[in-house]
């Protein structure tokens, strides 16, 4: 059953799958554009290339979010826009099926992970490194996964939510957008904003958004 | 103003003189006595006003005092209340964030602002006569932009004074007050990445015995020599206008070395080869990494080198503490590099269980 989900999802998304294994693979070769031989280059020129480093970097949880948001709504399309008639002809629980569209959305996000992990190990191999400065290309691509699977399980969730669900959300989005609006409009002192606690909240372990923040830099002291 | 008007009525009286001859004496001569008294009139008038505006200006300017923890300043009355109390707020909260300076020095001080009057009775009114005073550069103005820095900058610097010369002569003047988080930091990479010194490379390579000889941590008899080559020296003085400089600078460019050495001791070049912005990190991670107490400590401490001082204060060894600094600096204020452990892992799986928990149960076509 899961490999006749698997097939169905690769066909429907196929095309991102490709368009983000080539991007993951490009990312992390970024970094050595400006340079490999640097074992005896001047103190100055490894600074700024670290910086570089560090620079691409950034855009890699920005890759994850991307993979998520494709692979996430992309697991539910079909069903979509077929009204879940193939789903619900099927003889198992409802439960069982997420569970295989979520595996197979998984497998499909292996693919860029795996990408991703070559094309830093490539980079790490095409350069030579001063005294100090190390690579770090399986850590890279082992927060890569986290982050692209704390993603996608969040617009897989988002994607196969009921009305009520997604209204939910919505509301408690605008109702901290409506107290920050109304703590503004009553300029307490020293209030503090409900948005920055909530996305501090998030961002900051354990929350489960802190995988997409902190380094990202492929080469780092 | 005033002062015109009561000329213009004065001459006015000296050319009515002759035309009241000419029509008659009686009526000339009382024209004068009105435009005289008017004139009388006028210049009591502007006295009182110039003794009125001289008194409001004393009243603006009349010190108030205002107080935050242990900081006490004295600010014109004009600041107001607001502005007075977010200025001593303001300069607690920037000595806390510091921590280095003893909460029982600041409570020894007194600021006064340059321009506040008769602080000296209020001091004694309030009983903070026996307090040391110090200047603060606080605008005279209601709703003034002052935050209070000008005041911990004061207090700061009247505590560096009171360290001892090995600490006045390592400290910045600020004592890494005006640390930037962010902008100091890249000075502080750029400083060590610059490469001026043989020193400075070895400590960005990880090498602590560089990075201390850097920072300036030992005690050398010969500073110059111990942690400069001539020719790191004559590559920093190569770099300025040496025409403009002593002949020694001159000699130095043009290859001697004692030259080179000669003009670094004159003071030409700094006896520790890390910059400013690197000596505040130093403080800033040892304020981060360990705490207030570590620094106040270290301050206290007037025996043996710099680096031990700084050591003893955090807890650790010299060349730990260099290490964890280095680390701390390069890694932009201690934040890990790219990590992917189990503690990373946790709210990853929790959450996506938890999402896929909640997309199981409940779904569009239930």
């Amino acid at each position: 059953m899961y490999k006749q989900v698997l097939k169905a999802q690769w066909l429907a998304a196929r095309l991102p799958v490709v368009l983000l294994a080539v991007l993951a693979f490009a990312l992390p070769l970024l970094t050595v554009t400006s340079g490999s031989g640097l074992a005896n280059a001047p103190v100055e020129r490894v600074g700024q290339w670290l910086f570089a480093a560090q620079q691409v970097g950034v855009l890699i949880p920005g890759l994850a979010l991307l993979a998520g948001l494709l692979l996430g709504i992309g697991a539910w399309a079909p069903d979509h826009a077929a009204k879940h008639v193939y789903a619900l002809a099927l003889p198992i629980p409802r439960s069982m099926f997420v569970l295989l569209r979520f595996a197979a959305g998984a497998t499909l996000l292996a693919i860029p992970v795996v990408t991703l992990g070559v094309g830093a190990i490539v980079a790490t191999l095409s350069v030579s490194l001063p005294d100090g400065v190390h690579a770090y290309p399986l850590q890279l691509t082992a927060r890569f996964a986290m982050a692209a699977l704390v993603c996608f399980a969040i617009f897989f969730a988002i994607s196969i939510a009921t009305k009520r669900a997604a209204l939910a959300t919505l509301g408690v989005i605008c109702g901290v957008l409506l107290a920050d609006a109304v703590l503004a409009s009553l300029s307490i002192k020293d209030a503090a904003s409900v948005t920055a606690s909530v996305f501090y909240l998030l961002t900051n372990w354990p929350g489960p958004l802190s995988i997409l923040m902190g380094r990202w830099a492929l080469f780092d002291v | 103003m005033c002062r015109i008007a009561v000329s213009a009525l004065a001459l006015a009286a000296m050319l009515a003189g002759p035309r009241a001859e000419a029509q008659g004496v009686r009526a000339g001569a009382a024209r004068v006595r009105t435009l005289a008294a008017r004139a009388e009139s006028l210049e009591a008038q502007i006295v009182r006003q110039d003794s009125l505006a001289k008194r409001r200006r004393y009243d603006d300017l009349r010190a108030r005092r205002f107080t935050a923890g242990e900081v006490t300043v004295l600010v014109p009355a004009v600041v107001g209340e607001a502005t007075g109390q977010h200025i001593a707020d303001g300069a607690k909260r920037y000595l806390d964030t510091l921590g280095a300076v003893a909460p029982s020095f600041v409570a020894s001080l007194v600021a006064v602002a340059y321009l506040s009057a008769g602080w000296d009775s209020v001091l004694r009114a309030e009983g903070l006569a026996a307090r040391t005073r110090i200047m603060a550069d606080i605008p005279a103005q209601p709703d003034s932009f002052a935050d209070g820095w000008s005041v911990a900058a004061r207090v700061v610097r009247a505590y560096v004074e009171t360290l001892d010369p090995a600490w006045r002569s390592w400290v910045p003047l600020d004592l890494g007050l005006g640390f930037m988080k962010g902008r100091d930091d890249v000075a502080a990479v750029r400083e060590l990445a610059a490469g001026d010194t043989r020193a400075g490379t070895e400590c960005l390579g990880g090498r602590a015995a560089a990075c201390r000889s850097w920072l300036g941590f030992d005690r050398e008899a010969n500073p110059y020599t111990a942690r400069y080559t001539p020719a790191e020296i004559r590559n920093i003085v190569s770099r300025r206008m040496v025409e403009y400089l002593d002949v020694s600078a001159q000699q130095c460019v043009r290859g001697s070395d004692d030259a080179c050495l000669q003009y670094a001791r004159m003071g030409g070049v700094s006896a520790v080869p890390a910059g400013l912005a690197s000596v505040r990190s130093v403080l800033r991670a040892i304020r981060v990494l360990h705490g207030a107490e570590a620094l106040r400590r270290a301050f206290a401490d007037t025996s043996g080198a710099i680096g031990q001082r700084l050591a003893r204060g955090a807890g650790i060894g010299e060349d730990s503490l260099v290490t964890e600094w280095r680390a701390w600096l390069l890694t932009g204020g201690g934040r890990p590099r790219v990590s992917a452990s189990a503690r990373d892992a946790m709210p990853v799986l929790l959450f996506g269980g938890l999402l896929l928990f909640a997309a199981a149960r409940s779904g569009r076509w239930r």
